[in-house]
Order: structure tokens, then sequence, then C-alpha cells
């Protein structure tokens, strides 16, 4: 009996009894949509929040805290760093210091705030650093600013009352609207000597502005100085960084200076991973995005099995009419089974052609189910933002989707819904090879 | 063609914990040769159907042994003998046993697909046989839009299409008036003429019976009677 027959047999019996077997490609397809819609949620939510956490920070890069030796926090040194370089698969280290106290800035009658740091400008630049404006320092007295940095400037004289708008920010009209590149900045530190405030003015020029950061709510207002500025602020204050005398804060012991940002770039995600766990190995404290990516992936699995679990439970639920439909099936056609058998249908074709029909059941129910699946989800998808927005006034961030229907899930709910509807069939097409031919054939009589 | 040798059947009768033997055949033996048309007679209940159920291979007997065409068809499994009777055996049955929802046409293409035949051959020759059996006109008709004789042609030309050397018929007149059983037995006669087809008919007609060169009479399960007619 040729495959074309088979199926030709199929389908003639699946035209007597149409009304039924919709029924039960209906509920196959409940089941499949079910299935596919609940994991959806864990699968969308999932790659939401990896994006979350990917947008913001470089996915190769990790924060190298600090070493544990001999039971003691320390910051990182130069000796370490020497060591970090050398990693295979490390492309770069960059290393920061930062000053002590925040001084403030002042151009012309403009002045602000920044927070100041050291930098190592070759790993800066091998970690990928890049200027919207301006070039790297080429004197001492050369600076990078943050790309923010400019916008923070305001007029002196102000008022806080007035300068700031009902969103905290400085008001347009008191910005510093030009471009600060090639301009002459006063950094002001400050020192208390036998308490009475002293002040310090460095000139600094800005070289250049670096690219604003990958989030747009982030600000950076960095200053970037050099080792001999910092070795100028640290002559007038006569402390290590630039610190002030605060009774408050007592000064770091001199052994325990080391940088206060240290940045390893990995070449790739996966040398992330081996790298810090080499560095761990090593009682330096590591934390990457791998870290937290894989806890996420862990808790994530867990979930979307868990729902795929239930979903499956749907179809096994429609399987129980994929049951009914076949027995009911196999009852009707017992004398036309008799028949065939007399005239020589060996009892496996008999059992294909109910085969057949059980699984194209499942196929059907697996693509309608599916095609659904995905209405729903891009309705969810347009639906809920706007749900949440409406109801408690918060936006979703960006591209977030609640559901998300990989080929993964579609091969995964197609596979459950393809092994649930043949188990379901063996039984009634295991029937039909045992109809009896005699007692099938006097059953008219 | 058909050897039977020493075949016995009991059937168990009765609910499970008291259960009655009834043997239905005792120790039947005989032969049938190529092109014979062999007549098993006998009154109601005698065995015939049973005899002929057990060469057909539609159950297993107790005892004995069936060769056809020199191969020991009772130790056949059940898949075994359906492709057996594919190739070797057509069958008329008293009351034609054709699938009500397929046309004449359909009716008797069944084995030629059940074979694997190839569509495109399959339809002359299904055409051709309808019109051996004189039905050429009928072929869309459905089981229910014809009547009994042309029913029972349209179960002949089901049995005919695979060419089997042999043919068995359970009582293949028994729901015919006798005007249509004369023309059926006639035609069974033809084929036997023409194609030297081996018939083994069960009647209880000793009118059909004489359509047979052979002949065996059972009673009670046993040959009281085995001759060569003519
Ligand atoms: N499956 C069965 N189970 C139990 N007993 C059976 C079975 N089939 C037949 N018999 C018994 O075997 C005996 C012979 O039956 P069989 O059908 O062979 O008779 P027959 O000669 O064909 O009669 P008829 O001319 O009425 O068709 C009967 O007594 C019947 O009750
Ligand atoms: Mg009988």
């Amino acid at each position: 009996m040729t495959w074309k027959d088979k199926w030709r047999f199929v389908r003639k019996n699946m035209k007597k009894s149409k009304s039924r077997i919709f029924m039960t490609v209906l509920a196959t397809a409940m089941g499949v949509t079910f299935l596919i819609v609940l994991a959806s949620v864990g699968f969308g939510l999932h790659d939401s929040i990896i994006k979350e956490q990917l947008q913001d920070r470089a996915v190769t890069q990790m924060e190298i805290a600090g070493l544990e030796t001999e039971g003691a926090f320390q910051l990182i040194t130069d000796k370490q760093i020497e060591e970090l370089e050398n990693i295979e698969g490390m492309r770069a280290v960059t290393r920061r210091v930062e000053l002590q106290q925040t001084p403030s800035f002042q151009i012309e009658d403009y002045e602000g705030s920044g927070s100041t740091v050291v930098a190592h400008f070759p790993s800066e630049i091998e970690a990928g650093l890049e200027l919207s404006e301006g070039k790297l320092p080429e004197n001492d007295h050369q600076v990078i600013v943050g790309h923010h940095f400019a916008q923070n400037l305001h007029q002196a004289n102000v008022e806080p009352d007035e300068l700031y708008n009902e969103n905290g920010e400085i008001k347009d009209e008191y910005q510093y609207s030009e471009s600060i590149v090639g301009k002459e900045i006063e950094m002001m530190i400050t020192q208390m000597v036998d308490g009475e405030e002293q002040q310090h003015s460095i000139s600094l020029t800005v070289s250049g502005v670096a690219e604003a950061p990958a989030r747009d709510w982030m600000i950076d207002t960095t200053v970037f100085i050099s080792e001999a500025v910092l070795a100028e602020v640290e002559e007038f204050t006569g402390t290590p960084r630039g610190a002030r005398n605060d009774p408050d804060y007592p000064l770091p012991e001199e052994e325990t200076l080391g940088y206060h940002q240290v940045i390893g770039y990995a070449d790739s995600l996966e040398e992330v991973e081996t790298i810090s766990d080499m560095l761990k190995e090593k009682n330096y404290y590591v934390y990457s995005v791998a870290d937290e990516l894989s806890q996420i992936n862990v808790i994530f699995t867990i979930a979307k099995a868990g729902l795929i679990f239930i979903g499956t439970i749907a179809i096994i639920i429609a399987s129980i009419g994929i049951y009914n439909t076949m027995t009911m099936a196999v009852t009707e056609r017992t004398q036309d089974i008799g028949i065939m058998k007399a005239i020589g249908a060996h009892p496996k074709k008999i059992k294909q052609i109910f085969l057949i029909e059980s699984s194209y059941i499942g196929v059907l129910g697996a693509i309608i189910g599916t095609a659904v699946a995905y209405a729903i989800s891009i309705l969810v998808n347009a639906g809920i933002p706007l749900i949440i927005s409406g109801a408690m006034g918060e936006e979703l961030p960006e591209g977030f989707q609640f559901s998300a229907i990989p080929w993964s899930l579609v091969a995964i709910s197609t596979a459950i819904c393809l092994i649930v509807t043949i188990l379901s069939g063996l039984k009634p097409a295991r029937r039909a090879t045992q109809v009896d031919v005699l007692k099938a054939m006097r059953r008219e009589i | 063609m058909i050897e039977v040798k020493g075949l016995n059947q009991t059937f168990m009768l009765g609910k499970k914990h008291n259960q009655t033997k009834l043997q239905v055949l005792k120790d039947v033996s005989f032969t049938v040769e190529k092109g014979d048309i062999m007549a098993i007679t006998g009154r109601s209940g005698s065995g015939k159907s049973t005899l002929l159920n057990l060469i057909g291979g539609f159950m297993k007997p107790s005892g004995g042994q069936i060769f056809i065409n020199n191969q020991n068809v009772s130790e056949f499994n059940e898949g075994e003998f359906s492709d057996f009777r594919l190739q070797h055996i057509g069958f008329i049955f008293q009351n034609f046993q054709l699938i009500t929802s397929m046309t004449a046409y359909e009716n008797v293409e069944l084995p030629l697909v059940l074979k694997g035949v190839p569509e495109t051959q399959r339809n002359e020759l299904v055409i051709n046989t309808l019109a051996k059996v004189g039905l050429a006109d009928y072929q869309n008709h459905y089981p229910s839009e014809l009547s009994g004789g042309q029913q029972q042609r349209v179960s002949i030309a089901r049995a005919l299409i695979i060419e089997p050397p042999i043919i068995l018929a359970d009582e293949p007149t028994g729901s015919l008036d006798s005007e249509t059983e004369q023309d059926v037995l006639a035609f069974i006669q033809q084929l036997n003429r023409d194609y030297g087809i081996t018939f083994l008919i069960i009647t209880h007609d000793e009118e059909v019976a004489q359509i047979g060169n052979k002949q065996i009479h059972l009673h009670d399960g046993k040959i009281v009677k085995e001759e060569l007619a003519r």
C-alpha cells in the first residue's frame, strides 16, 4: 500500500466525521496555544531582562575590586595590573584613581563640579574609550571631560532656587552652551589648614570630550587628569590623592593605596567566564555581567521548564479527546476493517492508517495552535505596555517584550504535541489491528 | 493445490468457569487439485463455514495442517496470512461484504490498493474487471444502489482482480433468487474454464453442488461422503 493511498484513506475517513475531527483539532490547538503563550512569557521576560543587563555595560567587562591576601582586602596595585594584563584573552585593563575630593571647576563666570579621576589612557583607548569631540591630551595640563561636563556648568552668581527647573535640572538659560574643547578651565581644590580653608587653583585645558554613555539616562561629568596634576594636588593638600583633613575620615595608610576602579576587558563573553573563574581562584574580587547572567539564566531555565510542564498538561488533556475520537473511529469502522483484513490488509497497514490520522490531528493542532499563539503574543506585547502606562502611569523600558516565541519553543511544543497525540492514538490503532475478521463480518447479518 | 490433513476444530463455549467443549471438525482430510471446483455440502451447523474459515486463515485450527501451494499456512501468523491472501486467495461471501462507503469501482480497486499497485495501472484493471462481470456502467454506484446480484458480481470482481489461483466462496448464491443464482453459477464455471481458477464452494443446495467436479459432504464435523461428480 503506497503512502499516497494511505493518506487518501485517512482524508476520506476524516471527511466522514468532520465536526468531530474539527472539535478534536480545536482542543489540541488550544492546548498548544496555551503551552506556547504560557512559556512565551518566560522567554520574553528572560530576553528583556538579559537585554536590560547588557544595555548599560559592555558584556566583556569585569570589575576587579581588589585582592585578598592573607585574609585582608587589598586594592589592586601596579604589581597586579601587570599580572592581569598578561592573562590570555584579556584585551585591556583600565585603572582609575579617584581624587579624594570633588573640586569645583570654573570657566569664565560659569562653574560646576565633577568627580575627578586619574586614568591610564592607552588602556582606556584599548578598552574602547571614544571621544565625541577633540583629541587626547598631549601634555600634563590637558584633560578629557565626560560627555555631560559642559552641560553641568552653570552661571556662578545665580541663586539655587532660581537655578533649577521643576525637574531638578539646570535651566537652559543658565547653562554653558558653547563647545568646551580647547577652553581653559580652573580646577579649585581645598584643604583645611589650622581650621581654616585654603584654596588652590590649577589651570587645565580641555583637549577632548568623551562619547556619551550607552544609556541615555546616565550622566557623565568626570574629569580625567594626569599623574602630574595629581602630584600638584597632593603637594598642596599634603595628603595622598588630595584627601581633605577630615576628622571623620582618617587617612588611608600608605600600603593600602591602590586603584579605586580596575576593569578588565576580555576578548569575548566566553573568555569573561574563564578569566573571572581563574581570577576568583587567585583570590581576586571579580564581578562580571557573566556572573549575573548565569544566575538569571539558571532561574529562567527552571521557570521556563515549569511553564512548559504546565502547558504540557493542557495538551495531555486535549489528548483524551484524540483518544476518544480515534476509539470511536475504530468502532465505527470495525466492519470495514474486518473486510479489509479478510481481503488481505496487513494489520500493520491498518495500524498505520489510524496512526497517520491521529498524528495528522496533532500536526493540525500544532500548526493552528502555533499560529494563534503568535497572534496572541503580538497582541500581548502591543497591549501590555498600553495597559501598564494607562493604569499605572509608568512607561516600560524601550524594547521590553512581555512574550517571545523563539523557534526553540515552537519546536519543543510541536514535539510535545506530536509525541502526546501519537501516544494517545496508539491504543486505538492497536485495537483496530485486533479486530476479528469473522466477528466484524458477522455483524451486518 | 489445497491439502487438508487431519483438521480438528474445537470451540470452548459458555462462561469461564463452566466451559463445555464443542468439537466442530473431526479429523477432516481432503485434497483439492488445481482447476477443481469442489463443493462442500452438509446440514446447517455441520461445520462447513468453519472449514472454509480455517482454510482462509480467519482463525487458527486446534489441530491438523493445511497446505496451500505446498506452504503450511496453518503455521502463518496473522500478518503473513494477510499477505498470502492478498497474493493467492479471492473470497466471495454470502452477504457480499462490500464496504458501504465505497463505490463499486473503489471496492473492486481495494485489493490493488492494498497490494500497492500504482494508481495509473489500477484504472484499466478495475474497468476491465467490472466489464467482465457486466457492471461497466455501474462503477460509481454505492452498494446500497445495487441489486443483490449486482453486489455479488462486484464482490466477485473484487476477488478476481488480483487474479488469484484460488477462490473460496461461502454460500455465494445464498442471498440470490434462482435466476440470478444461475447467472452467478454460470459465471463461476466460465472463470474456472477460462482461467483455471480453483474454487471451493460451500452450499447446502444440491443444484449448486452440481457445478462442482468434486464434492465432500460434512455431517457433524466429519466427512461422510466424498465423491467425484459427473
Ligand atoms: N466462533 C465460534 N464459537 C463457538 N462456536 C462456533 C463458532 N463458530 C461456529 N461455531 C459452532 O460450530 C458449529 C458449526 O458452525 P458452522 O458455521 O461451521 O456451520 P455451517 O455448516 O456453516 O452452517 P450453516 O449452513 O448454517 O452456515 C455450529 O454449531 C456453531 O455453533
Ligand atoms: Mg455457514
